[in-house]
């Protein structure tokens, strides 16, 4: 036999002897810290929640909102078709294979954005994709969609398209019937020329 | 019979090649000049427990001198900073903390017990990069609850905010359920309902010193 055959033996011996000492977890799937820093400091992972009003309105696919409150909490009121992964109870290989959609897009929620921003950051450092935070969590939402505060009237056209818009995602989400003030409207009365028998020509 | 046994110089460069491709792989084998010294589910009970949090009536004693182990570090832009910022901070952005030579100081400072106090403009600000200095090891790292916005306010008066609420967060300020009933009920008496009386906090135990890390 060849004696180069019997080195290569060796090489490839040596190698299969050094996986041994690789580490048990393979932990290269993580993001990498320094990747991450400059994600966590990006504010858009944010979304508000008109934002996620008008998704849930128009039934948005790709959209999934993601609870992280308790149980307990999630039983007593949670929004739209959302689910529940209570943070402190995160199962994770669990919560990484169940979250793990293809192209949706996971907006997690807490009362405000602390647990909920805490949550982004773990299943960022799980190589989670496409997953956002509701800015405010569900006080803001109580506060902007439940029970939007009508703007100054010295306020902009656009701050009332929006009051409207609020005005509307809070019966669509209550079911409630909102009176919304609306003046008769004073007859128009329209001018009209004089029926004339002729076309009158020109000059 | 191989072809090979032939030719024992095929053989040689077969070899030659075999080594070469396992060096190449070996040297471009990247490694991360950062890594996560704590594990996700670590994390997790990280990010239910408060030990990282500093009050800011514990601020107190840190402007006042009294614990010379704290590290004050703003971590909002630079105009921000300039625009008013807790005396003594120093303004390092949170991208900058973890550059090679920030994170040669940091390690200094933790072998040296001290601790490094980070803050933002509010705590959710903060704890992004709060939690990622701490899964990277330094767990002398820890955040001023309710920012500099909760301080600008009461800077003459950190001592009563053993006795105020508003920085807490992560409470439900409403009952949803219950307001997501009413306004189902009855959208035109324009009932803003109250917020939720009090919510009960839970608070440490007032110590005068902030403590170290563990």
């Amino acid at each position: 036999m060849n004696k180069n055959y019997i080195i290569l033996m060796g090489i490839l011996i040596l190698l299969s002897a050094g996986l041994l000492v690789l580490p048990l977890k393979n932990n290269s799937k993580q993001l990498d810290p320094e990747v991450m820093m400059w994600d966590i400091v990006q504010p858009t992972r944010y979304v508000s929640t008109d934002e996620v009003a008008k998704m849930i309105i128009e039934h948005d696919p790709l959209l999934v909102m993601v609870d992280v409150r308790s149980a307990e909490d999630f039983q007593l009121f949670s929004l739209t078709n959302a689910i529940n992964f209570p943070l402190d109870s995160l199962a994770l290989d669990d919560a990484k294979s169940a979250l793990t959609f293809n192209k949706r897009n996971l907006v997690f929620y807490s009362n405000d954005d602390l647990k909920s921003d805490q949550a982004w950051v773990i299943a960022k450092r799980l190589g989670l994709k496409n997953i956002y935070v509701l800015k405010g969590g569900l006080n803001r939402w109580i506060q902007t969609i439940i029970q939007p505060e009508a703007p100054l009237e010295t306020a902009s056209e656009a701050e009332f398209n929006l009051y409207a818009f609020r005005q509307g995602a809070s019966q669509f989400f209550t079911g409630g019937s909102i009176s919304i003030d609306q003046s008769p409207q004073a007859e128009v009365v329209v001018s009209r020329k004089k029926k004339a028998k002729a076309v009158e020509g020109g000059c | 019979m191989h072809v090979h046994e032939l030719n024992p110089k095929k053989t040689m460069i077969t070899m030659i090649i075999f080594v070469i491709v396992i060096i190449i792989g070996l040297v471009t084998l990247s490694k991360p000049r950062l890594n996560y010294a704590i594990t996700p589910e670590e994390t997790v009970v990280l990010a239910g427990s408060e030990e990282g949090f500093v009050y800011p009536y514990e601020l107190e004693d840190i402007l006042n001198k009294t614990i010379d182990t704290i590290v004050l570090v703003d971590i909002r832009n630079t105009f921000q900073f300039g625009r008013g910022h807790i005396p003594g901070a120093e303004n390092i952005s949170a991208v900058e903390l973890i550059s090679k030579e920030n994170i040669k100081r940091l390690e200094a400072l933790k072998d040296a017990g001290q601790v490094v106090l980070i803050y933002g403009n509010n705590l959710v600000e903060a704890n992004g990069p709060y939690m990622l200095l701490r899964q990277i090891g330094f767990d002398n790292v820890k955040v001023l609850m309710g920012g500099y916005s909760y301080y600008k306010v009461w800077k003459d008066k950190l001592g009563d905010t053993y006795s105020d609420d508003s920085y807490f967060i992560g409470n439900a300020q409403y009952d949803y359920a219950e307001v997501a009933k009413r306004s189902s009920v009855s959208k035109n008496d324009n009932g803003a309902s109250e917020p939720k009386a009090h919510v009960a906090v839970e608070r440490k135990k007032k110590s005068k010193a902030v403590e170290g890390g563990c």
